[in-house]
C-alpha cells in the first residue's frame, strides 16, 4: 500500500502505469482520487500530479459531515426540560414507583394506546412533547415472539443515564369541566425502587419531591399468590417508610396500581392490610384496578381503570361557589320597602 | 413583499396535484386569488397539469429527490396588495424522515423560518397512512398472526410532530398576527354524505384523535380545516366522472369544502386554503 493508493503493491507512483491495467485517474483505490473528489468536482485532475504525496498535505483529511438543524426533540423530556416546561404552565408530576416487572411501563403504554384511540374514557387528548417517547415504549411492548404473549408485557426500562429519569408529558382535556391537566409520568426503572426500599438509595428520585401523587405499581398476580403476597405488603411498607423518611414525613396521596386485573381481584381484605400498613406509616392510600393488557378483554377490556387512575391522579373538581349568584328580582318584591317596614 | 409557504404532509398525501390544480384556479382569476403577473419558470406546474388533463394525478413525488419550487405573484383584487408566494413541493418522505430523524437539512430549517403560513395535508383513503398501534384491543387478534410486521411511526404521531415544528419554527406575520395553518384534507369527495356535513374536523377526530385533539390546543398558530377535491370525483376509479372529466377540461372541477358556521359546503374556488393562509 502507497501513500497515494489504498490497494497493497500499487505501482503507480513508481511506475505511471497500473498494475490492474486500471485508469490512475478514476482508479477507486487511489486515495488521492477519492479526496480531491471531495474538494472539487470540477477541477480536472493531472494523474502525474495528483499523484504527488505532497499535493495531499492542507487537503481535508476526514469528509465533512452534512451540517441538519436539530428540531424540538419529542423524546422523553430530561429534569431541564421538565423544569423549563414547568416555568411554562402548571405541570403535574406523578410519582411512579414499582419494582421491576410490575407493570409500570405496561400502564404507560395502555395509557398512551388509550389516548392514541381517544378511547380514555372522560379525557381527550391536548398535547404531548414526548410523542415519540410513548410511541416507542408502546412499541416495546409489541416485540412478542411468534405471536406468544411474553411472561413480561413490557421492554425492561434501561435508560442511557442511569442518573437521569426521562419524563412522559401528556397535556388531556377533562371532558367534564375543559380543564387542561399537564401531566408528568417518569419512567424510570424498577430497580430505582428496588435500591429505594433495600438501601434507601433516593438521589435519583429527587423529583418525588414535586409530586402531588404517587403510584405504586404492583403485580397483581403476586398479591393473588399466597405464597408471595405477605412479602410484598411488607415491602409497600418499607417503601412507605422509606418515602416517608425522603420526603420530611410529608407524603402525598399514594396511589396502589394493582395490575392483572383482567386474572385477579384484589380482595377486601388483602386491601385493607395494604391499606393499613401504609396508614403507619403515615400516609393515606386508595387503591386501583388495571388491566393494562388484558387475556379476557370480552370481560375485562384492555386499558381497564386507566381512566379511573387518571381521574384519581388528577383529583375531582372543585364545587366552586358561583362567583356573581344571580339575584333577579322576584316580581312583586319590595325590597326596599320590606327593609323598612322591618324598622 | 416574499413570503414562503410550506406545504407539509406525508407521503402521497396530496401535496404536488394541489399545486398544479392551485396554478389552474389562479391562472383562471376566478377565485379569492389570482396570479397577477405570469411566473417565469412554470415548467413544474405545467407537468402535473399535464397529468390532471389526462384525466390522472401526478406520480407521487418521492421519485424524484430534487426540490421543486413553484413561485408565483398573487393577489386578492386587480391593483390591490401583491405578494410573492413561494411554494416548496417536496417528496412526503422529507417530512417523514424530519420527524424520524429529529432533525432537518438547514435550507428546510431557513425556510420555515422565512414563512408565516403552511398548508398541512393529509389525505382520505391514502395507502400509504400508519394506523396507531392497536394491540390493546385487537390482542387476540395479533396472537394468532404471530410475527407482527412493524408499520413505522403512525400518520396521526408524524402530524402532531410536524405541527409542533411549525409551532416551534414559523415567523410571526407582517400585521403581527399568528401564523397561519390551513389542514387541508385531500381526496374530500371520497368521504360519505354523513361524513361531509360532519366536515373534516369531525373527520379528523375519528381518524386522527391526536391531531384533531393538538388542533383545538394550539397556541402559537391561527388553524383552519378544509375539505379539498382537486378535480371534484374519482378519476381513478370512477369511468364516467372521469369521461366527463376529460370533455369538459379542469376548470370549474374540484372544490374546497368550507364551513359556513353550522354547515360545511363545496366551494369552487380551490384558492381558498391558500387565500387564507396568505390573507391578503
Amino acid at each position: 500500500m502507497s501513500a497515494t493508493c489504498s490497494f497493497d503493491g500499487c505501482t503507480v507512483d513508481e511506475t505511471g502505469i497500473c498494475a490492474l491495467s486500471r485508469d490512475p485517474s478514476t482508479c477507486g483505490n487511489r486515495v488521492a482520487n477519492a479526496v480531491t473528489d471531495e474538494i472539487s468536482d470540477d477541477s480536472v485532475i493531472d494523474s502525474a500530479v495528483v499523484s504527488q504525496p505532497s499535493d495531499l498535505l492542507g487537503a481535508p483529511v476526514l469528509v465533512q459531515p452534512v451540517h441538519t438543524s436539530a428540531l424540538a426533540s419529542s423524546r422523553s423530556l430530561g429534569l431541564e426540560e421538565l423544569n423549563a416546561l414547568m416555568s411554562t404552565r402548571y405541570v403535574n408530576v406523578v410519582g411512579i414507583l414499582g419494582e421491576p416487572e410490575s407493570g409500570k411501563t405496561a400502564c404507560l403504554a395502555s395509557l398512551y394506546l388509550l389516548v392514541s384511540h381517544a378511547m380514555l374514557e372522560g379525557w381527550s387528548f391536548a398535547d404531548s412533547r414526548s410523542l415519540v417517547a410513548f410511541e416507542d415504549i408502546a412499541r416495546g411492548a409489541r416485540d412478542w415472539n411468534d405471536g406468544i404473549v411474553p411472561e413480561q408485557m413490557t421492554a425492561h426500562t434501561e435508560l442511557a443515564d442511569d442518573h437521569r429519569p426521562g419524563f412522559l408529558h401528556l397535556r388531556l382535556i377533562r371532558l367534564s369541566d375543559g380543564r387542561r391537566v399537564d401531566l408528568a409520568l417518569p419512567d424510570v426503572p424498577g430497580e430505582w425502587t428496588q435500591a429505594l426500599v433495600t438501601t434507601a438509595r433516593s438521589d435519583r428520585l429527587g423529583f418525588m419531591r414535586s409530586a402531588e401523587k404517587i403510584w405504586i405499581v404492583l403485580d397483581g398476580r403476586t398479591l393473588a399468590d399466597i405464597e408471595k403476597r405477605q412479602g410484598l405488603i411488607a415491602r409497600v411498607g418499607q417503601l412507605a417508610g422509606r418515602l416517608k423518611t425522603m420526603l420530611d414525613g410529608r407524603i402525598p396521596q399514594l396511589l396502589i396500581v394493582v395490575t392483572h386485573r383482567d386474572l385477579h381481584i384484589v380482595s377486601e381484605d388483602i386491601a385493607m392490610r395494604l391499606k393499613r400498613e401504609i396508614l403507619r406509616r403515615g400516609a393515606n392510600a386508595d387503591i386501583v384496578d388495571v388491566a393494562p393488557f388484558s387475556d379476557r378483554s370480552d370481560e375485562i377490556p384492555a386499558g381497564f381503570g386507566i381512566a379511573k387512575l387518571i381521574d384519581m391522579t388528577v383529583g375531582k373538581p372543585v364545587d366552586r361557589p358561583i362567583f356573581w349568584p344571580s339575584s333577579e328580582p322576584v316580581e312583586g318584591d319590595r325590597a326596599y320597602l320590606s327593609y323598612r317596614r322591618g324598622q | 413583499m416574499t413570503r414562503s409557504i410550506i406545504l407539509l404532509g406525508g407521503p402521497d398525501s396530496g401535496k404536488t396535484n394541489y399545486i398544479g390544480r392551485l396554478w389552474r384556479a389562479l391562472d383562471d382569476e376566478t377565485g379569492a386569488l389570482h396570479a397577477a403577473e405570469q411566473p417565469e419558470d412554470i415548467n413544474f406546474v405545467l407537468e402535473i397539469t399535464d397529468h390532471l388533463f389526462e384525466g390522472g394525478f401526478a406520480p407521487r413525488s418521492e421519485h424524484s429527490d430534487a426540490r421543486r419550487d413553484f413561485e408565483v405573484v398573487v393577489a386578492a383584487k386587480k391593483d390591490g396588495p401583491r405578494s410573492r408566494v413561494v411554494v416548496p413541493d417536496v417528496s412526503g418522505e422529507l417530512w417523514r424522515n424530519a420527524v424520524i430523524d429529529n432533525e432537518i437539512a438547514p435550507d428546510w430549517m431557513n425556510e420555515l423560518k422565512r414563512a408565516d403560513a403552511a398548508l398541512l395535508f393529509v389525505r382520505v383513503c391514502s395507502d400509504q397512512d400508519v394506523r396507531p398501534l392497536d394491540w390493546v384491543t385487537s390482542r387476540h387478534m395479533l396472537e394468532k398472526t404471530g410475527n407482527v410486521e412493524d408499520q413505522g411511526l403512525p400518520t396521526q404521531v408524524m402530524l402532531c410532530e410536524l405541527i409542533h415544528f411549525l409551532e416551534d419554527s414559523l415567523a410571526k406575520r407582517e400585521d403581527g398576527g399568528l401564523p397561519r395553518l390551513s389542514v387541508v384534507i385531500a381526496a374530500w369527495d371520497l368521504v360519505d354524505d354523513n361524513m361531509f356535513e360532519q366536515g373534516p374536523k369531525a373527520y379528523l377526530q375519528r381518524e386522527y384523535p391526536l391531531v384533531a385533539g393538538r388542533l383545538t390546543d394550539l397556541e402559537a398558530l391561527d388553524v383552519q380545516v378544509f375539505g379539498l377535491s382537486v378535480v371534484g370525483g374519482d378519476l381513478k376509479h370512477d369511468e364516467v366522472y372521469r369521461q366527463a372529466f376529460l370533455e369538459a377540461g379542469m376548470d370549474g372541477k374540484g372544490w374546497v369544502a368550507v364551513s359556513d358556521g353550522d354547515r360545511w359546503r363545496k366551494d369552487p374556488d380551490v384558492t381558498l386554503p391558500i387565500a387564507w393562509a396568505v390573507g391578503l
